[in-house]
């Protein structure tokens, strides 16, 4: 199928999963991936911590954790997604980090994305593909942090690169 | 619609959106930093035609009334929260859509970098609970707390309540403000690419010269 073999243009894709993501809007809610993040922490930590994890109030008063909360399943929609679609295009393969800067650089990144989305209640998918179209003031404000973090990193990124 | 459905529609869309992403290779991260750092656009395109569908079509449902506007007091902590997730999505080079989608094709670094986007959400956890800062969705109450660096509930449909307008008015212009810096970019990639086929023709009339010289 020619689907798998060529790179499908970004755009065809974005103008497809928009008109989704509006269907989305109507049904449950627009696209967002950090709040079934989170609420995947919530469900791994009480895996490990059992009730012990009610002992920290965000728990209980922000997210309760419940495996029935929709965001979730986008997330793990787009793994199968992804997935599905790396095998039938022969795609799928492991790919490791070689070198020790990259995975520091992941690291930090990794733990800078999950403090940003709970000190913002929004990630990057909300902010663009939520927020912003929703005309939510929140969204302006996310677009300017967003943009002025990307021009941050790009520095380190630079740099790092260039060391 | 019942929590299951709600699952199910979400599982549904996010299996649509991994596998157009896989198959597009679109990646959000790549939409700011390589427009800052390479001048190229094909991923800040895609982007900014899928925020211009989104507008005109959330808002023209907002105008009647209807979908699920997201419902929360935004301040300050929106900015900086972006600011560091905008730093860390570069640094791991994936947001929140390609770290899923990356990790689909069997990435070991995508699937690191989302084991610790969870460990900073359990991280942050324990700092709310001491601070209690932002607010928590159930205290808050729309209205504007300048000494919690609040500014309460904003959107295309409040901006209706108030003004009488419909909400599809104030977004056909945001669809047309991003227009805008969409055509802006078309333009720019052309000035690029003339000064590329300039160069090119440049030195092929030097390289010509210098062939002739030796002749």
């Amino acid at each position: 199928m020619e689907f798998f073999k060529k790179t499908l243009d970004p755009v065809i894709a974005l103008t497809i999963i928009a008109l989704l993501d509006i269907f989305l809007f109507l049904v449950v809610g627009a696209w967002t991936v950090g709040g079934g993040e989170t609420m995947m922490t919530g469900l791994i930590a009480k895996f490990f911590m059992g009730d012990k994890l009610h002992q920290i109030p965000f728990w209980d008063i922000v997210f309760k954790p419940d495996a029935t909360y929709w965001k979730i399943y986008i997330s793990l929609g787009m793994l199968f997604g992804s997935i599905v679609g790396a095998f039938l295009s022969k795609e799928f393969y492991w790919r490791v980090p070689r070198h020790l800067s990259e995975w520091i650089m992941i690291t930090v990144g990794g733990l800078l994305m999950g403090i940003g989305i709970r000190l913002a209640f929004v990630c990057n998918v909300s902010t663009f593909f939520g927020l912003t179209p929703e005309m939510n003031l929140g969204g302006y404000l996310s677009i300017s942090g967003i943009i002025a973090g990307a021009w941050v990193g790009s520095l380190i990124y630079k740099k790092v690169l260039g060391g | 619609m019942s929590p299951i459905g709600q699952c199910l529609a979400a599982f549904l869309f996010g299996s649509v959106a991994g596998l157009l992403v896989q198959r597009s290779r679109f990646c959000n991260t790549a939409a700011l930093r390589d427009a800052m750092l390479f001048k190229t656009y094909r991923n800040t395109k895609a982007l900014l035609v899928c925020m211009m569908i989104l507008t005109i079509g959330f808002t023209a449902f907002i105008t009647v009334g209807e979908g699920h506007t997201m419902h929360f007091d935004v301040g300050v902590n929106q900015m900086l929260g972006l600011f560091l997730f905008g730093i860390g999505m570069v640094l791991a080079g994936a947001c929140t859509v390609s770290t899923w989608v990356k990790a689909g094709e069997g990435n070991v670094g995508a699937i690191w970098a989302l084991l610790f986007t969870f460990i900073g959400m359990f991280l942050f956890s324990l700092l709310w609970s001491h601070s209690y800062w932002p607010p928590a969705p159930g205290s808050m109450d729309h209205l504007p707390h300048l000494e919690a660096l609040q500014f309460g509930y904003a959107n295309a449909a409040t901006l209706q309540a108030k003004t009488g307008i419909p909400a599809i008015f104030f977004g056909l212009f945001q669809a047309l403000v991003l227009f805008g810096i969409y055509r802006a970019i078309l333009r720019k990639e052309a000035r690029i690419a003339q000064e590329h086929a300039e160069t090119a023709a440049q030195q092929a009339t030097t390289e010509a010269s210098m062939d002739s010289g030796i002749a």
